[in-house]
């Protein structure tokens, strides 16, 4: 027992704790338990799937908690970092399996899911792996997409990207497109990064270059994120918002972003397969989706990963928990769970069970890249460090700030803060 | 003769200032509840570019607010307000009693223990609110109101705030009571509450805002749907990947009305309380 | 031998205190000379946790940044919250409904006050700007420009901040005796000699009040950092709450964080004495 918990057991006895907690203890409970973190997805996005399972699984009762996006890491870093048995599962980030498996707060489900790994996309797979162990289970993964405005287009006199793989444009081609649309002081832009700040959108654009991110052992970080290829995919990444005047400089919250173009005031977005519902709905221009791009001269690189389910391995109801995955890794619930929500299908099967909803050219194009151009974020433990760091440079270099003077910076912290996982 | 013409031009100026604060003050919020009428696609569709349309709503709707009322924020709301004022009916009562004791009387480490209670209020949150989860949990309170309402009711801030504002009133006021034969319990309840009431209504309405606002100790604490605090209902609109802007302004509008009107019921204790030396 | 009565009174808070609060500071503060490994097991890392923190120049620079936030926003909540209060004090016809509108600001949380804002200012997006642009001022950036991100952050926390400071401001001045106005009054003074004689010398206890408790607050200004800025742009809104945070749950060093936690405490409460201390009353 380490201090920091006899310090606590003190507390409780300071707190009175037997008698007050045993008059106010709930009468035991005929049913187990399960408390479960959730990603903050509307209620109308979950209740179905969790009233199903409560349905098929009588004897557990479903405590399930969404969390808003933002607060959802800090939270599980309260609950988990607590290291006690609850939550008994929890929405992961599919970026974080490393991170939370080397800290030892995901079960290794390897043994429950060994006869069914070929189910799943290898992307995703991946993703929910470290160490060749499986930690997680793959719940929805994303694919990006480039979305065309083509009124602005037309209207400016440019030619439309092509639609099809093989006509995929370069970064090269959407700077020109862009250059000839954008009307900053109109406040009309020709290309959007939804994510503009996140390393989740942005990673692609080094890898599309050739750079490696990290050290083979993901401890080392100067060298590679201050590396030549890793600076001048940065540099064109910076030109968007400085010099070429195509991006605007500071919108970093993805829903903005996402208002800008869907009101019209961008030609081009590079975005989640997620907005395609908002396009099909209500845009009030004619819209087309093209492949993501990618640089002249390096390969075709898209970012995907999104949300996985993890048990904590200190859950003391470890049965009911595994059932509960077991059930979030059926063809028909995850079916049933891209209606509700439509991310592309982590399960192979499903690109057939539902190819008459995942039809039409962007659903070809995200089965092409998933299948082709996907490359999940690096798998190393510190990856959130890596991750955070990046992403505060990201947003001070789209603000102006010297491109590899910012990258020496962010090398240096990161090597700070990896230097725990030696 | 000047100074009567600077007493008639006074409520002008009180007015024209009034005016000018609460039009600074009521701009973000009016075009918050402008927005929450709007079709979602429609929010930010004419706010880029100035027109008629920037403020008034082209197509108007009470959509938001339906679904809104479908969804679990009546639940949020309830909860809320239940949490908020259980903190307050306990949490007056304690803080003042605390306060009081600092204002009137002297013991031995009065000094220090006013330190530590100081001390209590400005440590971050986010450094004690691991061994604060622990703890509740091992009192078995987490996914109770006890575990949002407890934590809450003794509070620094609220003992400072009556320990500043009982020393006001006089001693000796006090001290006639106590030749008179009344305990030091009847002189707090019956001599200094009532002489503070803008004072308990001041402390009555930050704890009932500390508890409106609360947000990310209910997202650790109380995990149930069926504990759901009215901030993280707003919060969760601002879903990533895809935010849900009508019900946020909707949820926004409403968790703002809801929360002013203990201020408006609470106002008419804006009395003068303290009675001229005319007690005996 | 007789018990202090003014213990029964302490009593029950303290006790509140004690469990809830004393004692996870306690911890935390312990904590701060521990270090986690990976697997959660503490280790005991002696002063390195603090040599880290006085290493770091980006800190001392947050520190700058958070004292001077609050040179400039807790005088200017104060003289505004008073005034405010000056103003919605005496009865008069609408009063209790511009005191409630001045009220308004404090029933949205710091995030959804940040929120706000932050779509109203935006460059693109927020009507603030298209008003500024049709009047020929031109687009601002405020939260995205790094001259102004700082004075924006003011802004918000002053809009929010008046009409709470508001409720103890007016709370002493209803405590002040009519008689003592009165007297003056048949002395001929004026309302400026009134405020300056009457007012201001009895504002004292809550005035330091309304000190204290902002400086606790805006010491520890972190949620609009957090969903509006993230410390930027280029550093300028870099409080040291933000990478009080950061190091907690972003970082994932929690022994670093609690020791910036313990120093901020330090110093907070080293500011509060002294206002205290500037602000004692003769008696």
């Amino acid at each position: 027992m380490h201090l920091f918990q006899k310090l606590l057991k003190a507390g409780s006895s300071l707190a009175l704790a037997g008698s007050i907690s045993a008059a106010l203890a709930v009468g035991a409970h005929a049913q187990t338990e399960l408390n479960v973190v959730w990603m903050g997805w509307a209620e109308e996005s979950v209740k179905p799937l969790m009233d199903w399972f409560g349905k098929e699984n009588p004897d557990i009762n479903l405590n399930y908690q969404r969390i808003p996006y933002n607060e959802l890491l800090s939270t599980l870093e309260v609950r988990l970092g607590s290291r006690t048995p609850e939550p008994d599962l929890y929405s992961a980030d599919a970026s974080l399996t490393a991170s939370y498996a080397a800290r030892g707060h995901l079960l290794d489900l390897t043994p429950y899911f060994a006869d069914d790994l070929d189910r799943f996309d290898s992307a995703a797979l991946g993703a929910a792996s470290y160490n060749g162990k499986m930690y997680a289970g793959p719940f929805a993964t994303s694919m990006q997409l480039m979305f065309v405005n083509v009124d602005l287009f037309k209207k400016a006199g440019v030619e439309l990207p092509s639609t099809d793989i093989d006509g995929r444009w370069t970064w090269e081609q959407v700077r020109e497109a862009a250059k000839a649309i954008a009307k900053p002081e109109d406040n009309l832009w020709g290309v959007l990064l939804e994510q503009s700040d996140r390393p989740y959108q942005l990673l692609p654009l080094m890898q599309s270059k050739g750079a490696q991110l990290v050290s083979d052992d993901g401890l080392e970080a100067t060298g590679y994120v201050n590396g030549e290829k890793f600076v001048e995919a940065t540099q064109f990444y910076a030109d968007l918002f400085g010099a070429d005047k195509v991006s605007p400089p500071g919108l970093f919250e993805l829903n903005l972003v996402q208002e800008v173009f869907h009101t019209g005031h961008a030609a081009m977005m590079v975005g989640g397969t997620w907005n395609l519902g908002r396009l099909e709905k209500s845009a009030d221009f004619e819209w087309i989706a093209v492949p993501h791009p990618y640089f002249a001269g390096g390969v075709p690189v898209t970012p995907t990963g999104s949300w996985q389910i993890g048990i904590n391995p200190r859950t003391e109801h470890l049965d009911e928990s595994v059932r509960f995955m077991k059930f979030f890794m059926r063809d028909d619930v995850q079916a049933e769970w891209y209606k509700l929500r439509p991310y592309p299908p982590v399960l192979k099967a499903n690109w057939d069970n539902l190819s008459d909803l995942l039809k039409g050219k962007p659903w070809e194009i995200a089965k092409y890249e998933l299948q082709n151009t996907a490359v999940p974020r690096p798998p190393i433990p510190g990856f959130r460090e890596y991750e955070e760091i990046l992403k505060l440079a990201f947003r001070d270099i789209q603000q102006g700030a010297d491109v590899r003077e910012r990258l020496d910076k962010a090398a240096r912290e990161m090597d700070r803060e990896l230097a725990k996982y030696k | 003769m000047r100074s009567r013409t600077s007493a008639a031009l006074l409520p002008v100026a009180r007015y024209t200032l009034l005016i000018v604060l609460a039009m600074i003050i009521l701009a973000p919020i009016v075009w918050v509840a402008i927005s929450s009428v709007r079709p979602p696609e429609e929010i930010f569709l004419y706010s880029p570019k100035l027109s008629w349309r920037t403020f008034i709503p082209e197509t108007f709707t009470w959509e938001n607010y339906r679904l809104l009322w479908e969804s679990d924020f009546p639940r949020a709301v309830t909860n809320t307000l239940f949490v908020a004022f259980a903190t307050v009916a306990l949490g007056i009562l304690i803080c003042s009693a605390a306060g009081f004791a600092f204002a009137v009387f002297d013991f031995p480490f009065k000094n220090t223990l006013f330190v530590v209670v100081i001390i209590t209020f400005i440590m971050p949150f986010e450094a004690i609110v691991v061994p604060l989860y622990v703890m509740v949990r091992d009192l078995n309170w987490n996914d109770t109101y006890f575990a949002l309402v407890m934590p809450e009711v003794a509070s620094g801030f609220i003992i400072f705030l009556f320990r500043q504002f009982f020393t006001k009133v006089s001693k000796e006021l006090f001290e006639a009571a106590r030749v008179d034969g009344a305990s030091w319990w009847r002189i707090y309840w019956d001599v200094a509450m009532p002489l503070s009431w803008p004072t308990v209504v001041a402390a009555a309405l930050m704890m009932f805002i500390h508890q409106w606002d609360a947000f990310f100790w209910p997202l650790v604490a109380a995990t149930s749907p069926d504990l759901t605090m009215v901030q993280v209902a707003i919060a969760r609109y601002l879903q990533f990947e895809q935010a849900d802007f009508g019900r946020l302004f909707a949820a926004m509008t409403v968790a703002s009305f809801l929360a002013i009107l203990p201020f408006m019921a609470l106002q008419r204790y804006y009395i003068r309380t303290i009675v001229d030396s005319g007690i005996k | 031998m007789r018990i202090n009565p003014a213990y029964y009174f302490l009593a029950p808070a303290f006790m509140g205190l004690s469990v809830f609060k004393i004692f996870p500071i306690g911890v935390a503060i312990v904590g701060s000379f521990y270090g986690t490994t990976l697997i959660g097991e503490s280790v005991f890392r002696g002063l390195d946790n603090y040599l880290s923190i006085f290493g770091d120049l980006d800190l001392l620079r947050s520190f700058g940044i958070t004292l001077l936030f609050n040179l400039i926003a807790n005088p200017l909540q104060i003289v505004l919250s008073l005034m405010v209060a000056l103003l919605v004090f005496r009865p008069g016809p609408l009063i209790g409904l511009f005191r409630s509108v001045l009220f308004l600001p404090v029933t949205l949380s710091l995030v959804l006050t940040a929120l706000i804002w932050n779509l109203l200012l935006d460059p693109y997006l927020g009507p603030v700007n298209a008003v500024l642009d049709a009047v020929g001022i031109g687009r601002q950036g405020f939260f995205k420009d790094e001259a102004q991100a700082l004075g924006s952050m003011v802004w918000l926390t002053t809009w929010r901040g008046v009409g709470y400071w508001m409720l103890f401001m007016l709370a002493g001045l209803y405590a002040i005796p009519e008689s003592l106005y009165e007297a003056a009054k048949i002395d001929g003074a004026s309302w400026w000699q009134r405020f300056r004689h009457v007012t201001l010398p009895l504002m004292r206890r809550p005035i330091a009040f309304v000190l204290v408790a902002s400086t606790a607050i805006n010491m520890l200004f972190f949620a609009p950092v957090y969903v509006i800025t993230a410390g930027g742009p280029n550093g300028a809104t870099d409080f040291v709450m933000f990478r009080i945070y950061q190091a907690a749950f972003n970082y994932i060093d929690v022994g670093r964080s609690l020791a910036m936690s313990t120093v901020m405490l330090v110093v907070v409460l080293a500011v509060a004495i002294v206002e205290l201390w500037l602000m004692r009353s003769e008696d």
